[in-house]
């Protein structure tokens, strides 16, 4: 009975954690764009003007990040200036929240199936090395190994706090922009 | 509680061993056809291949409507536009497609034209945008190894754009595969070997990969024995038709376990080099496995010791120690490499190919990153791994 009053309560939380976790994802891979520049090679094989998309089957959270040139991400929010060119979508939010709360690693959702990809598949492997990297910059060792398929053994730690630290910052300061206009 | 989860999915009647080609009159009838069209290329016409397929449809009375038999080596959108118009203006009502990967993927892109409507294949590239099941579609493979009668994807090439099209789709399964020993009596040694190499890869990538499960394993380990018995008893006897069977079954049976555990990067590798070296796929599987193996032997030795079994046999598996079983199992895969190197000089490194230069191996290791297959291998791949391994197959 209990479980049946709490359930509407912990799905909506569920929601609204996954909704959280893609505004911060977006506005740390526009971020991480400007301060790793690993991140920004691997970008400048995107096309520019390239629109990638993450959301929530069927018409769920959704993050929507452009390539504007030269290796940076612009985060656009959750609605696209037109036609995605590269979308992957998590089948459930069940799925979504399975990665987002770092219980099942992108690559094991990609072999579970648990996502879509819609776009080149090219495209789709190169955003999810730059996801890899981002995790393991933003994320403590312990949950970034959790988050990524192999945790990248040449990450020094002072590398990683000064570029989580130059990430968290931006993504701080994109909130505070967003709330103000 | 395990996160454990997998899909698998493979709804393809599987008609195999002795006068199989003989069932294609009565699948077809229950399917409601009876104007098919056969899709296939010169060499499969020119080696007879089509004959007992004739046949066995005009003994049933059932008339082969139109004959198709110029699908090139990588097929293109205006072949797929050229046969779906042919298709339409003969009044068919079914596919046959006899051949190998090629034949197979164009017949499938035909299908999905001539189906769904419209002449520019590329409008339905990509995943999901085939919403309805296709018209009634039979697959007589002439290869053993692509596995393709039983794959959900095609690749069709853009010559306008010079790119390759891939078209992902369930919808794109054949409704029957039908393997008759007759139609790979004829393979040419080299080829036999190539393609059981290939259909080899599918297996143990397979087994060995990120979304391998249950069912997919049971596929890819009795592919992987099939192979093992047979091949090299094809190779010395190239008309033993029962030991053909079994690499053609096995080359479905792994095509149905990649399918749903997907491969890894032996495959990406295998592609770029296809692409830029323009060598055969079969052979850059048989160059590469045993080398991916070895890059990925720590994240895979449980499960490439298991494989030991079916590659060597009880004997050979119960004498080696537990903690030897993935090096041994590498080492099984070297040596029937080396024993189709004596028999057909199948390739087993990069050299010997006598097709690649040393200086690809950078803009190959580059296109491999951004293959999907590398998603897939159980170990993170970084370029400076791929370049090491593509110096290790070098020579």
């Amino acid at each position: 009975m209990l479980a049946k009053r709490i359930q509407p309560m912990a799905f909506q939380a569920r929601r609204l954690y996954v909704e959280l976790m893609f505004q911060v994802m977006g506005r740390a891979l526009q971020a991480i764009s400007e301060v790793d520049a690993s991140a920004r090679r691997e970008a400048r094989g995107l096309p520019e003007g390239f629109l990638f998309e993450m959301m929530v089957m069927p018409d769920g959270s959704r993050l929507i990040v452009e390539h504007v040139g030269d290796g940076r991400f612009h985060y656009h929010g959750n609605s696209a200036p037109r036609p995605v060119d590269l979308s992957i979508r998590f089948k459930h939010i069940a799925h979504a929240f399975l990665v987002m709360s770092f219980q099942e690693k992108t690559s094991v959702a990609f072999a579970n199936d648990r996502m879509l990809v819609d776009g080149d598949i090219g495209y789709a492997v190169r955003m999810t090395r730059i996801l890899n990297r981002l995790e393991s910059f933003i994320l403590p060792r312990v949950v970034a190994e959790r988050a990524v398929k192999e945790y990248p053994s040449n990450l020094r730690l002072p590398e990683k706090l000064l570029s989580a630290a130059r990430i968290y910052l931006k993504v701080a300061s994109n909130f505070i922009e967003t709330v103000r206009a | 509680m395990t996160n454990q989860y997998y899909e698998f999915f493979c709804p393809v009647k599987v008609i195999a061993g002795k006068a199989a080609l003989e069932h294609i009159p009565y699948e077809l009838t229950g399917l409601g056809a009876g104007r098919p069209m056969i899709v296939t290329d010169k060499g499969v016409r020119a080696a007879g291949l089509l004959d007992p397929v004739i046949a066995a449809c005009e003994e049933s009375g059932l008339e082969i409507i139109s004959i198709y038999d110029d699908v090139p080596p990588d097929s293109s959108t205006g072949v797929v536009k050229d046969i779906a118009g042919i298709y339409r203006r003969e009044k068919c009502d079914s596919l046959i497609a006899v051949g190998g990967g090629s034949a197979i993927d164009t017949a499938k892109a035909v299908n999905v034209l001539v189906s769904e409507g419209g002449d520019n294949i590329a409008e339905y590239s990509g995943a999901g945008t085939i919403k309805h099941p296709l018209k009634p579609f039979l697959v007589v493979p002439t290869t053993a190894g692509t596995g393709s009668e039983v794959t959900s994807v095609a690749v069709i090439t853009d010559t306008a754009k010079s790119v390759k099209l891939p078209f992902s789709s369930s919808f794109l399964l054949p409704n029957a595969a039908v393997i008759d020993p007759r139609m790979t009596l004829t393979l040419p040694p080299h080829i036999t070997a190539a393609t059981a190499m290939d259909a080899m890869t599918h297996a143990t990538e397979a087994f060995t990969c990120m979304a391998k499960n249950p069912l997919s394993d049971a596929y890819a380990t009795a592919a992987i024995k099939k192979i093992s018995t047979s091949l090299l008893e094809v190779m010395d006897n190239p008309k033993d038709s029962d030991n053909r069977l079994e690499l053609a079954q096995a080359s479905t049976m792994a095509g149905i376990a990649f399918s749903n555990s997907m491969v890894g990067l032996v495959h990406a590798l295998g592609h770029a080099t296809g692409a830029i070296c323009h060598l055969p796929h079969g052979m850059c599987m048989s160059l590469y496995l045993p080398y991916v193996l070895e890059y990925n032997l720590e994240t895979i030795r449980a499960p490439l010791g298991e494989l030991l079994l079916y590659l060597e046999g009880p004997e050979v598996y119960a004498a080696t120690p537990a903690s030897r079983r993935a090096e041994a199992s590498i080492s099984a895969i070297r040596k029937l490499r080396d024993e189709l190197f004596k028999r057909c000089r199948l390739p087993r490194t990069l050299k010997e190919t006598g097709s690649v230069e040393e200086h690809q191996l950078d803009t190959i290791a580059e296109m491999a990153m951004d293959d999907g297959s590398v998603m897939f291998n159980p170990k993170e791949v970084t370029l400076e791994d791929a370049r090491a391994v593509l110096r290790r197959a070098w020579a």
